[in-house]
């Protein structure tokens, strides 16, 4: 119940929050809309005819998932950045319920608004391009979830490494286009990639989306690949962050004012 | 009286950046708060305040020493410690400004894991004993700093923690606002038997509300005492006598021979001596010599002395011998 409360009072707050800066939300809308047309705009005038209709797909497909890993990852450092200068790190902090518990509320709680947000570009997107891709949502779901928690991981080990370094934010500009290539990377260049954060997740929901396959074509080995990678990073980003908590703790990092 | 803060030989050293020295901020300190009692944790600036006010609150892990919440070690179970101790650190800072009173209330509730509805008549109470109906709906960046640093308290109240640290309560407040703030702590030790600890550099609010306090310098405690010996401890006995004629030359060599400190000052109006006794009964003395050629005394005051400049005698090492220590 107190893990309820938690997470019903973040998600409270970010949605009041993305209301009363509404302007901002706006603009960001705007801003991927606008890199989306110049995507678009690209394969449509200047790109191959006869690749044009899949390319558009793919472009839907990453920049979707580039927001999404962006308001997911990128955001929550900025967020810790801000509350430590703020001085409302501090008061989160001497919270009984620990200090990752509500890093994770705030993680579930942005995500669940951002997948809002993420379906009204995507079908703007189609509609725009005249790209219809298949949403099939019993196939999609289940490795988005998995997709996601390997995502909260990779956000935990940003959020620790806001909470100690007090100039993250150049690194944070950067991290924006480390998790573009990360969204766009397709798995055929090297299986490899199949083990870092959400590349393989990404890929599969491509399959679905472009190709059409349903839930009963994905292999086991394509699940437990997920699954692994969900445990493993979200574990190494949690273990890390309560790492970087007990050094702030250590050092009095966690205001930055 | 039974203690619910117990601090023992609680050190803390940073390390500075470029040099890699260790800098002492807080070494030895060990004292213990009752429950319900309201102590004032004061020192200059860089005395080691902050940083002992931080490690109590779990927000910042001494390098050895200890300190018991409730009984509870606040570093081996520093959650269930948390449990019983709420702050305010940094005043109207500690806030979401863009947040409304309100939403502020029930968003740190919740991240207690406390939900809207079980805190909804306590949101109300606290409303009104802090002044703040009518204004539960707006943004606190609306708010004046008076209000935000209630509303802050507020939210510390909200927790139900036995133990609040307030860090410089009152910093930045108008006087009326200032008195409003140090009623409402009053009325928390009084009306829900809370205990409280202050930093603060405004010496009236330690004088008025804090029944003990402990002065902190150069990272260690200096004394440990109620307030009330403090003031008797450093009670002077200094008057001011404002005489309607000028005092011969017996009488200026007379007050050298007893009273070799005094100040003699004259003018074509009136004369003033300033003086310091060692024991009341030296006043007889003082009045024989005026006798003498019964030099008419116009006025007679009598100096006091308060907290501040008690503070600053024992900042700057006066008494030494006669300060209550730490046990």
């Amino acid at each position: 119940m107190r893990w309820l409360n938690l997470l019903k009072a973040n998600m409270r707050k970010e949605y009041l929050e993305l209301k009363r800066y509404l302007p901002n939300t706006i603009a960001m809308l705007l801003t991927f809309y606008i890199i989306f047309l110049g995507l678009f705009g690209t394969i449509h005038f200047i790109g191959d005819p006869s690749t044009q209709d899949t390319n558009i797909q793919y472009v839907i497909v990453n920049y979707i998932f580039w927001f999404l890993t962006i308001t997911v990852i990128n955001s929550i450092g900025y967020e810790v950045i801000n509350e430590a200068m703020r001085g409302t790190l501090e008061q989160l902090s001497m919270s009984p319920m620990g200090i990752w518990r509500i890093m994770a509320a705030r993680l579930v709680s942005t995500t669940l608004i951002n997948i809002v947000i993420v379906i009204g570009l995507l079908y703007l997107s189609m509609a725009t391009s005249g790209q219809w891709l298949n949403i099939d949502i019993m196939t999609i779901a289940p490795i988005l979830i998995l997709t996601l928690i390997s995502m909260f991981g990779v956000a935990f080990i940003i959020a620790g490494i806001s909470i100690i370094l007090k100039q993250v934010q150049a690194f944070l500009q950067i991290l924006q286009f480390i998790l573009m290539g990360l969204t766009f990377v397709p798995l055929s260049l090297s299986p490899v990639l199949a083990f870092l954060p959400f590349v393989k997740g990404i890929d599969l929901v491509r399959n679905v989306m472009i190709n059409g396959i349903s839930i009963s074509q994905i292999g086991m080995g394509d699940f437990l690949i997920l699954g692994f990678n969900a445990i493993f990073y979200f574990a190494v980003g949690l273990g890390i962050f309560i790492y970087c908590e007990r050094v702030a703790l250590n050092k009095g990092l966690l205001a930055h004012y | 009286m039974e203690s619910i803060i117990e601090v023992q030989n609680l050190k803390k050293s940073y390390r500075k950046r470029k040099s890699k020295e260790y800098v002492k901020a807080v070494s030895e300190v060990s004292f213990t708060v009752n429950r319900g009692e309201i102590l004032g944790l004061l020192g200059p600036n860089g005395a080691g305040k902050t940083t002992t006010i931080k490690m109590i609150c779990g927000l910042l892990t001494p390098d050895s020493g200890s300190i018991k919440i409730n009984g509870i070690d606040n570093k081996d179970k520093r959650l269930k410690a948390l449990r019983h101790i709420s702050a305010v650190l940094e005043g109207n800072r500690n806030l979401y400004w863009r947040l409304t009173v309100k939403e502020n209330l029930e968003y740190f509730a919740g991240n207690r894991g406390l939900s809207r509805r079980d805190v909804s008549v306590q949101v109300e109470e606290l409303l009104v004993k802090f002044n703040l109906k009518g204004k539960e709906n707006e943004l606190v960046n609306r708010l004046s700093r008076g209000m935000q640093q209630k509303l802050a308290i507020a939210v510390a109240m909200l927790a139900d923690s036995e133990v609040i640290l307030l860090d410089e309560p009152t910093l930045g407040l108008d006087v009326e606002t200032g008195y409003e703030v140090r009623e409402i702590l009053k009325a928390l030790v009084r009306d829900y038997n809370r205990t409280i600890i202050i930093s603060s550099h405004d010496m009236d609010v330690i004088q008025n509300i804090c029944e003990r306090t402990v002065i902190i310098n150069q990272g260690k405690i200096i004394t440990d005492d109620k307030v009330e010996n403090l003031l008797r401890l450093f009670d002077v006995r200094a008057y001011t006598v404002e005489l309607g004629d000028s005092l011969s030359e017996q009488q200026e060599q007379l007050l050298l021979q007893k009273f070799p400190q005094h100040e003699y000052t004259k003018d074509a109006l009136k004369s003033m001596l300033s003086i310091d006794l060692a024991k009341s009964g030296e006043i007889y003395e003082l009045f024989d010599i005026l006798k003498l050629n019964n030099t008419p005394v116009e006025a007679i005051d009598r100096k006091t002395i308060n907290f501040e400049q008690i503070f600053l005698k024992i900042v700057k090492g006066e008494k030494q011998d006669a300060l209550a220590k730490p046990s």
